[in-house]
């Protein structure tokens, strides 16, 4: 590393625009990335914050919240399983929203829940499920909509009112918020007739259908017991990365975001390969010169590659630095940027590797320097 | 220790292209020994530098250093010949541009795989002190003029004490009483540290400080009288 300390330090301006443009190349990377990943975590949130393993849903291609459809003797048949520790069957349907005044709240997912089951989240402020004949609690991006504690509001097939008694952090699935309601007025909402208000007793066979059943499985329970349990209760269960990709629009977002990533980081490769290749090449006369005094191709390569890697580090720690920095206040703007430390750590590493691969190439100019050239007259 | 260059012939190009650029060449320089080889270019100077520093392999013959045979060695080998046992002087400005003066002989050690101790840097001092240069030890050579140059090109070609000493038209970019000074220095030099050099130069201005001077002339060699 003697010679290439002392080219950084000689040649600096030229090494500073460079870790300039690594920089913000890692600059880009980490933001779009966190902004990408805020995205991703934001459609699923209502599913990271909820406590299972597995979900099962109705035995089909794919798992769908959708079109899935559970009945009371599957979710009993599940019970029976050695190592189940929690299981309950939950609801969930689309709903348009209005307020009173037929102000649209726009889209909302119906969660119908066990009141005090593992499965309905801790609220900010207001109360709990269960005590509050057709209270809810809603996920906060719904107060951002103009829904306040304490408010009523109908979903458009069912006339019952639904009073707001608690709101939970930012929930949602599929980018759309939650509300929570118990499993019985779900069912009534979603089964019910259209217009159904609530006054007249409908059939018990109703209460005997949830959209999927969720788990609590401990480990002592094989992916073959699962699979048994599928084929016998006709249900298709999903571990937690399962849940989230049946969740709409997951899969095309982490897509999303990996291609960014993958884009940048060939980017990064070409645009620090291209440079340390000039560089190398205005660099001939001196590397020939260098190994006519002995100098071998290994100590060369060494230095050439530390010089990559000083670059790439000081370039990179900067560029996710300053990305970091913006992000905390896109978080406190209220935009969706979510990046953990390992995370821009492990992609400024990926970019670091980038560039080592993308100067792979300048590296190998190295060894067919033919050190003759240090003989006879200067270029 | 000397260099034994032993009826050498060095063949370039192929086929219809081929040329010989070294014909049957047979030479021996002794320690504290500058032998000056004259010829226009194109005669074949380069190529003797280039057989004698283990930068080319010969056709036929044999080059030995030391008693050592370089001409059969592996080129890895030759790299740590050269590192060793070889001191070159190159044409003009042929430093690395990053280094002061200092850091060029220091570079030497590092290429060894050591790192300069202090009798390291006190022997660099003491050599470009011998080559009048200590004053400019922390100029790099964009600061340097082309007689400061070629100083702190000698002081690094007896950096490692070789025991053989190659340069390469030492005056060539120099005016004729700078470039005595420098051939002066280099004859003085090799003397002192008892170091076979062989120099190569068109310029015959240049001969009177050799011990014996050689006309080279379409890769034959033959002693001048």
């Amino acid at each position: 590393m003697f010679i290439a300390i002392r080219d950084l330090r000689f040649a600096w301006g030229r090494f500073l625009l460079m870790a300039v443009v690594v920089a913000l190349v890692a600059f880009l990377t980490t933001l779009l990335s966190g902004l990408a990943s805020g995205l991703v975590k934001n459609n699923i949130s209502g599913l990271e914050q909820l406590d299972f393993t597995h979900l099962a849903f109705e035995y089909g291609n794919k798992p769908s919240y959708r079109n899935s459809l559970i009945e009371r003797d599957m979710w009993e048949g599940w019970r029976e399983l050695q190592g189940v520790e929690e299981l309950e069957p939950l609801g969930h349907s689309t709903f348009n929203a209005r307020l009173l005044d037929n102000t649209s709240l726009d889209d909302v997912v119906l969660w119908g829940i066990e009141p005090g089951s593992f499965l309905e989240p801790d609220v900010l402020e207001g109360e709990q499920l269960g005590n509050v004949e057709n209270g809810v609690i809603i996920s906060e991006l719904l107060v951002e909509r103009g829904l306040k504690l304490g408010d009523t509001f109908k979903l458009d097939r069912a006339l019952t009112e639904l009073k707001v008694i608690g709101v939970v952090q930012e929930l949602n699935i599929g980018h759309v918020p939650i509300v929570y309601t118990p499993i019985r007025k779900w069912q009534e909402a979603t089964y019910g007739p259209p217009g159904y208000d609530g006054s007249e007793k409908l059939p018990d066979v109703l209460f005997d259908y949830a959209t999927l059943i969720a788990m609590k499985l401990d480990s002592s329970v094989t992916d073959e017991a699962i699979a048994e349990m599928d084929m016998e209760m006709g249900t298709l269960t999903v571990d937690r990365p399962g849940a989230y990709i049946a969740s709409t629009g997951y899969r095309e977002e982490i897509m999303t975001v990996q291609m960014i990533q993958g884009f940048l980081l060939v980017i990064s490769a070409v645009v620090i390969g291209a440079f340390f290749t000039v560089w190398t090449i205005q660099r001939t006369q001196e590397i020939g010169l260098v190994k006519a005094l002995g100098a071998s191709n290994g100590y060369l390569m060494r230095d050439a590659l530390g010089q990559v890697v000083i670059l790439m580090l000081v370039g990179a720690a900067l560029g996710v630095a300053v990305a970091l920095r913006l992000g905390v206040i896109f978080v406190e703007g209220g935009f969706p940027f979510a990046m953990e430390y390992s995370a821009a750590a492990a992609m400024a590493g990926l970019l670091i590797a980038a560039g080592l691969i993308g100067s792979a190439l300048s590296v190998g100019l190295i060894t067919r320097v033919d050190p003759i050239i240090a003989l006879g007259a200067q270029k | 220790m000397s260099l034994e260059i032993n009826d050498v012939s060095l063949l370039l190009g192929d086929g219809d292209q081929q040329v010989k650029a070294l014909d049957h060449v047979s030479a021996t320089v002794q320690p504290g020994e500058l032998i000056a080889v004259a010829g226009p270019s194109g005669a074949g100077k380069s190529s003797l530098l280039a057989v004698c520093g283990g930068l080319r392999q010969p056709t036929s013959g044999t080059v030995s250093i030391g008693g050592t045979r370089i001409s059969s060695m592996s080129p890895a080998d030759l790299t740590r010949v050269r590192r060793e046992k070889i001191g070159f002087v190159f044409q003009l400005s042929n430093l690395v541009p990053a280094l002061t003066s200092l850091d060029q002989l220091l570079m030497l050690v590092h290429l060894q795989g050591r790192r300069p101790n202090k009798a390291d840097r006190e022997h660099a001092r003491a050599l470009l002190d011998e080559v009048g240069m200590s004053h400019r030890a922390d100029r790099r050579p964009n600061q340097l003029s082309g007689g400061e140059r070629q100083r702190v090109g000698i002081a690094r070609a007896l950096m490692t004490s070789p025991e053989i000493m190659l340069v390469d038209e030492p005056t060539s970019m120099l005016d004729h009483n700078r470039g005595h000074a420098i051939v002066e220095l280099l004859a003085a030099r090799c003397r002192d540290h008892g170091v076979a050099t062989l120099m190569v130069t068109h310029d015959r201005g240049m001969l009177d400080a050799a011990s014996r001077v050689f006309n080279i002339l379409d890769g034959k060699l033959s002693e001048a009288v």
